[in-house]
């Protein structure tokens, strides 16, 4: 019997620009003409790798698009893979974060392609009897490459651009502007709804390109050009996330935008120090993780987070504590800015901040900070009461369990990333197993985890994905197949573009990817046409992003024991682990 | 609070269910007609929840609520079957069958109650948490762990002191399952005595060997830890093996039982 045969993928086998919504491919002359113009004329090509050069960085991963005027190019929420430089024309950014700018309704947000009911109920005679069957047809093929949909034919639009411009807050960028860099590289969702104003060409970066770039560019002068951007165009809005800066006058506001400190901890590239955390839990919280403001230390302003997470911990005994995390939006050392300010001594910190993995933050200066809190008190502009309480909350527990040693395994092995954690009440579980069948049936008879992971109290973890605030498993990804799903933020995999080089899966912490061998469906392994060696997909949970009603494991468990809880949610977490 | 307002809802419903039957008991002369279609329907909601869980990708509420619905319709047919059966025993076979196995479901349910709501405790008190499955391979890695330990290189096989300790009072304990009454009891007298033994086998051994023997102790807890989930982990599996089989025997009689008063009742006019 011969085997079905392919051959295997690899990075740009399929180029950006030959995906659907692309313009055209992107030819060696485009890459020429780019390379001439700011701001890839100020990036030295010498600086990079012969097998990865900056042109064809350039020709790979990124590409021209075209867009209409009211186009639609980033939604505010979504979860962004790519940045765009603004090639010609004009493009407007919806303004103020946080306020109804822009509805829903008009952004025609999409949805999934959810299993009907007929294609649901199906599943109980149509699923494999063998594992992970894949259609030969559905597994990356350069044929199927050749085929991409006209660039518009999905677009969302804006019917009435100017009734748009006329009832809503919105800045212009002109040609030569970036944006998205900044939730592309921070792997956070989208600040902001951009969309087209007439029409315009831009020219798209995938962020493995970006990430490419900022490695090899020796003279910084694209990370200085992208700070700049945020300092500009974003900086100002994230801070009025908080009630602190709410009121924040116009010119103080310039001033702390001019004078912010940008700073970044960790490693982007590398998912060391989270298995470094978890595999070395002694050093956990004290030597492991990069020290952001020391307890005791006077503060040099107040930290907010920007991606990321941090610890808050205190001095115990002779080791440390942990007694909160930072998620990001939150902020760290206004408490003792604020003591400083009545008392006119200053205040040591009570706690230290340190940071979990890749942290982005940014630092307030603290005679800035003084100054607000004067003039926020004078004119009792903010509503005291509201910063008071969102303060005294970032301050100190963000997030609230009652077990402080509960909460400091969840920071210490790293939970806390989990924006859905699967967590098993052991003293409600039967282990009756209805969660590990409800997921095999909603996959292919392939269930996507076992009932089995460390147990913290009576908590299991099992090693199913966490769908991880910063998905570390996305970084090494050369296709872009492991990605964040643009409606609901889940980390699915694209089976059609997995080259299976198991990246995710060693980069995963969790030990949440699974690497399989992929079958036909009579049940043969699928072989590489050249090499003869079997195909290997990266598999996990996907949320059941494709079934109806959500995740099946925990609507399928008949004893209340399983729940998905997003650890940035402080009442769900309090609700789950406080029983 | 939630328990509260489910209990008071039983006896609603039970006490109207009552009043119901009496008013029409006054009406009619028969009312085993009303409360039987009432318990038939009550059973095929209860026998429903085992198709519920085969489709649990369907948004069709979760597992949990389906449960506690369960156990309130299983103590309501508990309510109406005592009204339909006057709280006799049946005379005719069919129905003395029906009657048996209805309270064999019923108190099936029950005690699946009980278990379900305090072995997960047990299960989280003594030993590793071992997929039920792996308990097998577990148990095989100890007794090789074991076997090392007794039969060392050095040693001649017969008529040293720790092989012919193992061969006594080891190698069944090792071999599979064991002391599961004990285990249900809470009991750990077989560990006791095991222990007393290999205090008594000290004195007879040199020093290598009292090591050795410690360590086959520790190997002795890590097993009988292991047959502890595996008695637990297996009584609820089997519980189901029970249960649901005997829920669709009863449906099948309940059915049979329904056309055959039917059948009389048409007959009779
Ligand atoms: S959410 Fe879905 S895919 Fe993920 S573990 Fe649960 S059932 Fe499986
Ligand atoms: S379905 Fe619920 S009770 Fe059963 S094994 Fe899963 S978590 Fe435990």
């Amino acid at each position: 019997m011969s085997e079905p045969s392919i051959s295997r993928p690899r990075r740009w086998d399929k180029p950006f620009s030959l995906e659907p919504g692309s313009e055209e491919e992107m030819t060696d002359a485009d890459v020429e003409i780019l390379l001439k113009k700011p701001p890839f004329s100020q990036i030295d090509p010498a600086g990079f790798k012969r097998s990865l050069p900056l042109h064809d960085i350039i020709k790979n991963d990124a590409r021209v698009v075209g867009f209409d005027d009211g186009d639609i190019v980033v939604r505010r929420g979504d979860w962004g893979n790519s940045a765009f430089f603004i090639l010609s024309g004009n493009v407007r950014v919806g303004l103020e974060r946080g306020k109804p700018t822009l509805p829903d309704e008009i952004l025609g947000r999409r949805h999934h392609k959810v299993k009907n009911l007929w294609e649901s109920f199906s599943q109980l005679w149509r699923n494999h009897s063998v594992p992970e069957v894949r259609k030969l047809d559905s597994v990356f093929s350069k044929s199927e490459l050749k085929t991409r949909h006209a660039h518009n034919s999905t677009r969302i639009y804006l019917q009435e651009v100017s009734a748009v411009l006329d009832k809503y807050h919105t800045a212009r960028l002109e040609t030569g502007h970036w944006f998205g860099e900044l939730a592309a590289l921070g792997r956070t969702s989208r600040v902001a709804t951009v969309f087209s104003e007439g029409v315009s060409q831009l020219l798209e970066i995938r962020w493995q390109g970006i990430r490419d770039i900022l490695r090899h560019d020796q003279n910084g002068k694209l990370k200085q050009y992208i700070e700049d951007a945020f300092r500009e165009r974003a900086l100002a809005a994230f801070l009025r996330t908080t009630p602190l800066f709410h009121d924040c006058q116009p010119e103080l506001m310039q001033r702390i935008v001019d004078q912010v400190e940008f700073h970044t901890f960790g490693n982007y590239d590398s998912p060391k120090p989270f298995k470094d955390l978890i595999e070395n839990q002694d050093h956990a919280t004290e030597g492991g993780e990069p020290v952001i403001i020391r307890e005791g230390d006077y503060p040099s302003g107040i930290v907010m987070i920007r991606s990321g997470l941090a610890r808050i911990s205190q001095r115990h005994y002779n080791g440390r504590r942990t007694i909160g995390y930072l998620s990001p939006g939150q902020i760290f050392g206004l408490d003792e800015i604020r003591a400083e300010v009545q008392s006119l001594t200053p205040v040591g910190c009570r706690t230290q901040l340190s940071a979990i993995g890749h942290l982005n933050a940014v630092l307030v200066p603290t005679p800035l900070v003084e100054e607000l809190l004067k003039q926020n008190d004078s004119t009792g502009a903010a509503d005291l009461h509201e910063v008071k309480t969102h303060v005294s909350d970032s301050g100190s527990h963000s997030v609230k369990i009652n077990d402080d040693t509960l909460l400091s395994q969840l920071v210490d092995q790293n939970f806390v990333q989990g924006t859905s954690l699967m967590v098993i009440d052991l003293e409600r579980c039967t282990r009756c197993d209805d969660c590990v069948r409800a997921c095999s049936t909603a996959h292919d008879n392939n269930p996507r985890f076992i009932r089995h992971g460390p147990i913290l109290n009576q908590y299991m973890i099992p090693n199913s994905c966490l769908h991880c605030v910063d998905p570390i498993c996305m970084i090494e990804c050369p296709t872009g197949a492991i990605f964040r799903d643009f409606a609901q933020g889940d980390i699915i995999i694209n089976e059609q573009t997995c080259i299976g080089c198991a990246q995710c899966a060693s980069n995963c912490p969790f030990d949440a990817i699974r690497m399989v061998d992929i079958r036909d469906s009579k049940g043969n392994i699928i072989v590489d046409s050249k090499t003869r060696s079997p195909l290997t997909q990266a598999t996990k949970c996907d949320l059941c992003i494709d079934q109806r009603g959500g995740p099946a494991c925990e609507r399928a468990c008949p004893h209340d024991a399983l729940f998905r809880v997003d650890m940035q949610d402080a009442s769900q977490v309090g609700e789950v682990f406080s029983r | 609070m939630q328990q509260r307002i489910t209990f008071l809802l039983f006896t609603v419903i039970s006490l109207l269910i009552f009043a119901g039957c009496y008013l029409f008991s006054i009406t009619l002369s028969k009312t085993s007609f009303a409360s039987g279609t009432i318990l038939l329907l009550c059973l095929l909601f209860l026998a429903s929840y085992q198709l519920r869980k085969k489709i649990s990708f369907l948004p069709l509420g979760s597992s949990a609520a389906w449960l506690r619905f369960h156990i309130f319709i299983g103590f309501l047919s508990f309510v109406v079957f005592a009204i339909h059966t006057r709280l006799q025993i049946p005379n005719g076979l069919l129905e003395f069958i029906l009657f048996l196995t209805y309270y064999t479901v019923f108190l099936s349910g029950v005690v699946g109650l009980f278990l379900s709501r305090t072995i997960p405790y047990r299960l989280l008190s003594r030993g590793e948490e071992v997929l039920f499955e792996r308990i097998p391979v577990h148990r095989r890695k100890i007794h090789d762990r074991v076997k090392t330990l007794v039969f060392d290189d050095a040693q001649p096989e017969q008529g040293a002191a720790l092989p012919d300790f193992y061969h006594k009072h080891l190698q069944d304990f090792f071999e599979g399952p064991r002391h599961q009454i004990s285990h249900i009891l809470h009991s750990k007298r077989h560990l006791h005595q095991l222990k007393q033994k290999i205090s008594a086998q000290e004195p007879f051994l040199d020093e290598q060997e009292q090591v050795r023997l410690q360590q086959i102790a520790e190997q002795i807890q890590l097993k009988d830890d292991l047959d502890y989930q595996y008695i637990f982990q297996a009584i609820i599996k089997l519980w189901l093996f029970v249960h649901v089989p005997l829920t669709y025997s009863l449906i099948i009689f309940a059915f049979y039982h329904a056309l055959a008063a039917c059948a009389f009742a048409s007959t009779s006019g």
